[in-house]
């Protein structure tokens, strides 16, 4: 997936599917080589490589900043919820729901935010991560502090005995996230995602050139938010329930942080980006346990490693890991 | 009516301090264009510094004057040694406007990974300098002590001596005149680069005297001003980021409309009351409530 749309040689859809169909065929394989626990970070990092496109899109392509991703990730997430638990849906039309209700919900914000522009944009969205989480505290069918459950169920009886629930999850996180962004990546190689980046690079421009942008920002805001919001779904499927305290502000730092790193222009580094934010927890606890220092520092350190990337993120790579080998003017 | 008196007192010292940290954050955006996410990191960094002071000493006092002026020193070393070379070295291309944005939270992250490892990330906790006990008004008590009062006569000292400070004086001129305009501001002689570092000061002193005066009634933990920063962040985004008087404004906005949904509707509606005044204002004026007439580009 990573080698769809290569930077010179435009890449057809038809490439782009036999690449993306040959990524997930390797998943697959490698899904029946790893242990449980890898299975499970496996999972992660598909989840949070989704998300992290969602960032990409909406900040990367349409040039906004948002800090409320995980707000939207949080309305998609309680969506799937519901449909699964209270309206007895199907897991996969709970997870479509996600992305769906998070996608219309995104168009009104879009309406709003299409209005807004740098440091009011990002306040808005800020606000918006903190006070919606705690609305579900408001009404008793959102379950409050204790959340509702978000249970696929186990994994169909067809696939044998031995298929675990982690392989189950596995399955599921890494094949709606292939959808998803092989979805995303037609778009944004399509005409539709070229008048993205010109309305990024130079809106007045692009408005001369007869673009909608404030149309433009408003479709980015929602497509995002439909991202975010199937991405949130996965989430809370993986630990079994949503809650408030699972879409804290600091998961909407992070993204962006992830987004940043691994290079905000492109969907190209959305695994890698996946992957760090699945890898600092980890690496941090062994480098505790190496030079054997306190509990405090095992709490602190995931947060400074993820912060001192952000920052050598920013001062040597800005545009990005392959900005470094790309010509620009 | 106690309880209405109750309302407006707590919300004028509550939205006071609000005021406080949309000043620190308005002076940054004047001076740099950056909204300083790190400010809530550095305001938390001054109070573990004050609280030490008050292990040391007991004196409160000493405390606050310590934090505000560590404050100043973090702001301005922030500035000179981090974001200037950011600056200097993202130039150019779309990432111009989020890289200071992203190197902010980065340092946020980074001052609170600090002050976790040195002071610990358990709950330590201020006492207030006078009663934190409310006062009596027709033989019931209400939630308004001595120590919002004092709050209050602080904010308002600030508030005044910082205005006389950009009215009145040459540093006050030569701080307006970088924010209006820093290319002519650098042809009339001004050091653009010194005044911005300046801004940096004093937002770093006003966040160190949010963070003393917050803390008391809470408790001190490496996140604790993380939730004053975005309350600080609405207020200024209400108030136009332009505009110290506005970020005041927003502030008290802010803190009437909390108080009173808490107040009178539902204790719950903290947060949602937050982000509905500032979308409500949004969409009325989509630059905030005092932004200047000709917008400078932001």
């Amino acid at each position: 997936m990573k080698k769809a749309g290569k930077v010179h040689k435009p890449t057809t859809t038809r490439k782009r599917l036999l690449l993306f169909v040959l990524f997930g065929w390797l998943l697959l394989i490698l899904g029946d080589r790893v242990g449980e626990l890898e299975l499970y970070q496996g999972s992660f990092v598909a989840t949070y490589a989704l998300a992290i496109t969602s960032v990409v899109l909406l900040t990367g392509y349409s040039g906004q900043l948002s800090l409320g991703q995980s707000a939207l990730m949080a309305v998609g997430a309680y969506a799937g919820a519901l449909s699964i638990f209270n309206a007895g849906w199907h897991p996969v039309i709970g997870l479509i729901m996600s992305a769906l209700i998070a996608g219309v919900f995104g168009l009104i914000l879009g309406l709003v935010a299409a209005r807004l522009s740098g440091p009011y944009l990002a306040g808005t969205t800020l606000a918006l991560a903190i006070s919606l989480p705690t609305l579900a505290n408001q009404f008793p069918i959102l379950g409050a502090e204790e959340g509702i459950a978000f249970d696929v169920g186990p994994a169909p009886a067809r696939f044998g005995e031995d298929f675990s629930q982690y392989k189950w999850f596995f399955w599921i996180s890494a094949l709606a996230s292939l959808i998803m962004v092989f979805f995303i990546v037609n778009l944004l190689s399509s005409r539709y995602g070229r008048t993205f980046k010109a309305v990024r690079d130079n809106p007045v421009a692009a408005q001369l050139s007869g673009i909608n942008v404030e149309q433009l920002k408003v479709s980015a805001f929602a497509i995002s938010s439909g991202v975010a919001g199937l991405s949130g779904g996965l989430l809370v499927m993986l630990i079994s329930g949503v809650s408030p305290s699972a879409f804290p502000l600091s998961l909407s730092f992070s993204l962006l942080g992830a987004a940043v790193v691994t290079g905000l222009y492109n969907l190209k580094g959305v695994i890698l980006g996946g992957l760090v934010l699945v890898a600092i927890p980890e690496i941090a606890d062994s480098l505790v346990s190496r030079i054997g220092g306190s509990d405090n520092l095992t709490t602190v350190l995931p947060g400074f490693l993820v912060s001192a990337l952000l920052i050598l993120a920013v001062v040597f790579t800005p545009n990005g890991p392959g900005h470094l080998l790309k010509k620009h003017h | 009516m106690t309880q209405f008196i109750t309302a407006v007192l707590t919300s004028l010292s509550s939205g006071a301090i609000y005021a406080l940290m949309a000043i620190a954050i308005v002076l940054v955006w004047r001076s740099t264009r950056v909204i300083n996410f790190a400010q809530a990191g550095q305001a938390v960094l001054t109070t573990y510094i004050g609280y030490t002071v008050i292990q040391r000493t007991g004196s409160f006092w000493l405390a606050l004057v310590v934090a505000v002026i560590s404050g100043a020193v973090i702001g301005a070393v922030i500035d000179r040694f981090f974001m200037r070379p950011i600056f200097k070295r993202v130039k150019s291309g779309p990432i111009v406007m989020i890289a200071p944005v992203v190197a902010t939270l980065g340092l946020l992250g980074i001052i609170q990974a600090i002050i976790g490892f040195v002071w610990g990330i358990t709950n330590q906790s201020i006492e207030a300098p006078v009663s934190t006990g409310g006062y009596k008004i027709m033989g019931t008590v209400i939630a308004f002590s001595s120590y919002n009062l004092l709050v209050l006569v602080f904010v308002a000292v600030a508030m005044l001596l910082l205005t006389l400070l950009f009215q009145r004086t040459n540093v006050g001129l030569a701080l307006r005149a970088s924010a209006y305009s820093p290319e002519i501001a650098k042809l009339s002689g001004i050091k653009v680069d010194s005044v911005r570092t300046l801004g940096w000061a004093l937002a770093g002193a006003f966040g160190g005297l949010a963070g003393m005066l917050y803390i008391p009634g809470y408790f001190l933990y490496p996140n604790a001003m993380d939730l004053l920063l975005v309350l600080g962040f609405i207020a200024a985004v209400i108030g136009g980021l332009e505009s110290l008087f506005g970020a005041f404004a927003g502030g008290m906005v802010l803190g009437f409309a909390i108080i009173f949904s808490t107040t009178y509707i539902s204790p719950k509606l903290f947060f949602p009351t937050a982000f509905i005044v500032l979308i409500i204002v949004l969409l009325v004026k989509p630059a905030g409530l005092f932004a200047p007439k000709k917008s400078r580009g932001a």
